[in-house]
């Protein structure tokens, strides 16, 4: 028992230290790549690391009317919060290493703390902008995690009818029986309408323009992070990269589960090299779609019509994804 | 549409005009002596048109001292000397307007297309003409 | 944030509203200014604004100078409107003395003027997108603005403060070498036209933010006495080049451009605003066309030789008022010369911004508080020609006076100034 343990808890750091990097890459390649469509040379691709580096060694400044141990408690447990996310998604192709004790609606939450802990955090600054990006804040969230369960919902529940007694939400479960095979072609596109749904929804999780509004830097002037610094900052930072990397691999392990090793006939180490490869081949082509190219071809939009987009026409698809799929079960 | 400019961008060669080296290297002047010995390189300089009101140069025989340039510089770039009867200029002060190359009677002023003045002494060697 | 203002009369929470200062030092702000909103939820309730952060004493510095100079100065009170404040000041000083331009120069100075309007109205249209948070539209409008700046560079040795106007004259030839490269920048221009007006006009997410944002309807461009793009966005066929013409805008037909020759409604939005100064750009090209295809032979200075220019100012006596329509709007110098002395006796700036200022009470109320950085920017301001007076006690510190303390104290310098 106690070598499982072990096992498990390396592996776990393996997951954390593997995830942070991935995510700074990503980030990284976010910003050079940026730069390149913007006709900019922009920053090296380990930029990032150095950042972090600088803002680790900077001093932590905590604002006189800021109220001090909400303020410093909230950027750990957003790095927390999305480190956790780590362990219940399957990376690489591989099972989840909490895979057994939680599933999507488990995701659903932790998704939502990392935010919850920014817009107390905010509150906390005591500071007007930072109170500003914080209402902000709450009504993105409110805005854009309805499509998301709705999009959650309606895989899980179109699993069961073709696996009634699995256990639906498991994302591991989820993964190994993609849903592209199974349903017909009304199916199909609610699917690629629930897809589309992900894909809107992933850049306002992420706070990237045109959903940035919670940050908004030439408005409120970085809003809920305005007072941030040092340490905390980096927290917050080392979390918004994680996140990136984890709402790829949930799109991923949503839509595209499909590994090469199959294909090519490889197996064993070969075959899970291929697969990681892949992996991290098709969470960047996710991130670039969702995030790089959205965040450089349009302007910043405001928290009004970002509420009425994601809660008409975004809902709308969504809903529209769900019916379809309900019709191709049941006509 | 925008994307189209966006992808076109994402595969051509940036704006940007790139700095002479990459990063910043350990000792410029063996960076300069390796690219003179054509063992390095750097990116070539933005050509500047070769009327650019740059640093002024002087030519000392030809000055007279009619202390006219002093009277038309707006920024006391000039200081008189009046032992020999001639003049020392502060570049590091300097506006670039080029009014005391016009008022020179003789000449003796002209603007050159130098304008990487950058130095953190404003009196070094470069900085002051005399 | 002082205890004060965070203590809620708890009574009155529902009614209350809050205060989110901006400025003098924020992202959305290109130069020092303060505006405190007085916010309800995201709407904009109230709004103070309070300048004076970029006060020099710029005039009071010309007036301890001669006035070549001086006019190096002037150069300098904002890096944008280099030329702007130079072809106003030349003119004043001229009035004041009565000496004759040479054609040739005044096309030339015209040409460089134009030029300016060029750049500086693709800067703002980089800067709003900037502040929309659409960073790619700003990278491109400036690396389009870099061939304006380059063919400055060619025609006048340096990219900004051009030193190109001198009194009696200019101090730079176009010559026929330089003068492909004119025409090469504005074949550029002209066909990049379109993909700017299509970039701005025709995006949506652009459209989104600036439709219905910002307003300020004809009656309160009147009122308020706004000028340039500011009060032409909302309907005012105002003009300096139309209305008084001067220099080589005589020999020609301008016209104040107003978001009805693009053929849309007149709002008076931001979006109007996007559309004059674009339709500007395309109208100053045309001007500079003109002018280089026009342009007369003959000298460049009536006075050529320093020595007898500043004898020639030294002697003179009398007063003078130039004007010129800058990218932003009219700007108007006002210079008194006395006999025997080299400086000026009297120097009065007045730039346009500080007649846009009262226009941006109206359009920020009723707006969001994301729609302050577009409209702070959508005037175009510019604080380093505007601030001309700071108010601080003996120790240094800023001091505030009411209206009728500022008016007395106005009139005042306006009696002093004019002897």
């Amino acid at each position: 028992m106690s070598g499982t343990l072990l096992n498990a808890v390396w592996q776990g750091i393996v997951i954390l230290v593997g995830g942070t990097l991935l995510g700074m890459i990503y980030k990284g390649l976010d910003r050079k790549l940026a730069a390149q469509m913007q006709g900019r040379i922009g920053p090296p691709i380990r930029q990032p690391f150095f950042d972090v580096i600088k803002l680790m060694v900077k001093e932590n400044v905590v604002p006189d009317h800021a109220v001090g141990w909400l303020y410093n408690l909230m950027p750990l447990l957003s790095l927390a919060s999305v480190a956790t996310l780590l362990f219940y998604l399957p990376l690489g192709g591989f099972q989840p290493l909490l895979g057994g004790f939680g599933d999507l609606i488990l995701i659903l939450y932790l998704l939502a703390v990392p935010s919850i802990a920014m817009v107390l955090g905010g509150f906390a600054a005591g500071s007007p902008l930072a109170t500003v990006g914080a209402q902000r804040e709450m009504v993105m969230m409110m805005a854009y995690e309805f499509p998301l369960a709705i999009t959650f919902l309606s895989l899980g529940w179109t699993l069961s009818t073709f696996m009634p007694g699995a256990h639906v939400f498991s994302l591991s479960v989820l993964a190994a029986n993609p849903l592209w095979g199974m349903v017909g072609p009304l199916g199909v596109i609610g699917l690629i309408l629930l897809f589309a749904a992900l894909m809107i929804v992933t850049p306002a999780e992420l706070a990237k323009i045109p959903f940035d509004i919670p940050e908004a830097e030439t408005e409120i002037a970085g809003g809920i992070l305005a007072e941030y610094s040092g340490r905390n900052m980096a927290m917050f930072y080392l979390a918004d990269a994680i996140k990136m990397v984890v709402m790829g691999s949930l799109t991923v392990a949503l839509f595209f589960p499909y590994g090469l090793s199959g294909l090519v006939g490889l197996s064993g180490a070969w075959g899970s090299v291929i697969d990681v490869a892949f992996y991290l081949v098709k969470v960047f082509v996710v991130i670039f779609f969702a995030v790089i190219v959205v965040r450089v071809a349009f302007a910043r939009i405001k928290i009004g019509q970002a509420a009425r987009l994601f809660w008409l026409p975004i809902t709308g698809i969504s809903l529209l994804g769900m019916l379809l799929l309900t019709l191709d079960r049941f006509v | 549409m925008i994307f189209g400019t966006l992808i076109k961008q994402l595969f051509s060669k940036p704006a940007t005009n790139p700095f002479p080296a990459r990063y910043m290297p350990k000792s410029v002047t063996a960076l300069l002596g390796k690219v003179a010995a054509g063992q390095a390189q750097i990116h070539p300089p933005v050509p500047a048109p070769d009327d650019l009101r740059g640093k002024i140069a002087y030519d000392r025989e030809k000055c007279i001292g009619c202390q006219l340039c002093i009277r038309v510089c707006p920024a006391n770039v000039i200081e008189f000397l009046p032992e020999d009867k001639k003049i020392r200029m502060y570049v590091a002060r300097c506006t670039f307007c080029a009014a005391c190359v016009d008022a020179c009677p003789v000449d003796a002023l002209k603007t050159t297309p130098d304008f990487l003045l950058a130095d953190t002494d404003r009196f070094s060697e470069n900085l002051v003409v005399e | 944030m002082n205890n004060q203002s965070i203590n809620l009369d708890v009574g009155q929470c529902a009614a209350t509203t809050y205060t989110v200062p901006v400025g003098p030092v924020h992202p959305a702000l290109k130069e020092p200014i303060r505006f405190s909103f007085n916010l309800d939820g995201e709407r904009i309730v109230g709004v103070d604004i309070k300048p004076g952060f970029a006060h020099r004493g710029i005039e009071h510095m010309g007036m301890k100078r001669n006035l070549v100079q001086a006019l190096y100065l002037s150069e300098r009170i904002c890096g944008i409107c280099s030329i702007s404040h130079p072809l106003a000041f030349t003119q004043a000083v001229e009035n004041a003395a009565g000496i004759e331009v040479p054609p040739r120069a005044q096309y030339i100075r015209t040409i460089i003027g134009e030029l300016e309007r060029v750049h500086s109205h693709l800067l703002w249209a980089g800067v709003g997108a900037h502040e929309l948070g659409f960073d790619t539209l700003l990278h491109l409008t400036w690396n389009v603005r870099e061939k304006s700046m380059d063919l400055l560079e060619e025609l006048t040795g340096n990219r900004v403060d051009y030193a190109i106007p001198i009194y009696s004259g200019v101090r730079r030839d176009i010559p026929e070498r330089k003068a492909h490269l004119a025409y090469e920048a504005l074949e550029y221009y002209k066909g990049l036209l379109q993909d700017m007006i299509d970039a701005f006009l025709h995006d949506k997410s652009v459209e989104m933010r600036t439709r219905n944002v910002g307003v300020l309807t004809y009656e309160q461009a009147v009122e308020l006495c706004a000028v340039g793009p500011t009060a032409r966005a909302s309907g005012v066929k105002k003009d300096v080049r139309q209305d008084m013409p001067y220099l080589a805008y005589a020999d020609m037909n301008v016209k104040a451009i107003t978001p009805e020759d693009y053929g849309t409604e007149t709002i008076g939005d931001v979006y109007d605003m996007i559309i004059v100064r674009l339709l500007e750009v395309a109208q100053s090209i045309e001007i500079i066309e003109f002018c280089l295809e026009n342009l007369p032979s003959g000298e460049l200075m009536s006075i050529p030789k320093v020595p007898a220019l500043l004898a020639t100012l030294k002697k003179a006596s009398g007063e003078g008022l130039g004007r010129h329509e800058a990218p932003r709007g009219e700007v108007i110098h006002y210079v008194r010369l006395e006999e025997g002395v080299e400086e000026p006796a009297a120097w009065k700036v007045k730039a346009p911004t500080y007649s846009n200022l009262m226009a941006w009470v109206p359009m920020f109320l009723g707006d969001e508080i994301a729609d302050v950085p577009i409209i702070a920017a959508s005037i175009d301001p510019c604080m380093c020609c505007m601030d001309r007076v700071h108010l601080a006690d003996a120790s240094g510190i800023a001091s505030e006076r009411t209206k009728e303390e500022l008016v007395k104290l106005s009139r005042e310098k306006t009696r002093r100034i004019c002897g």
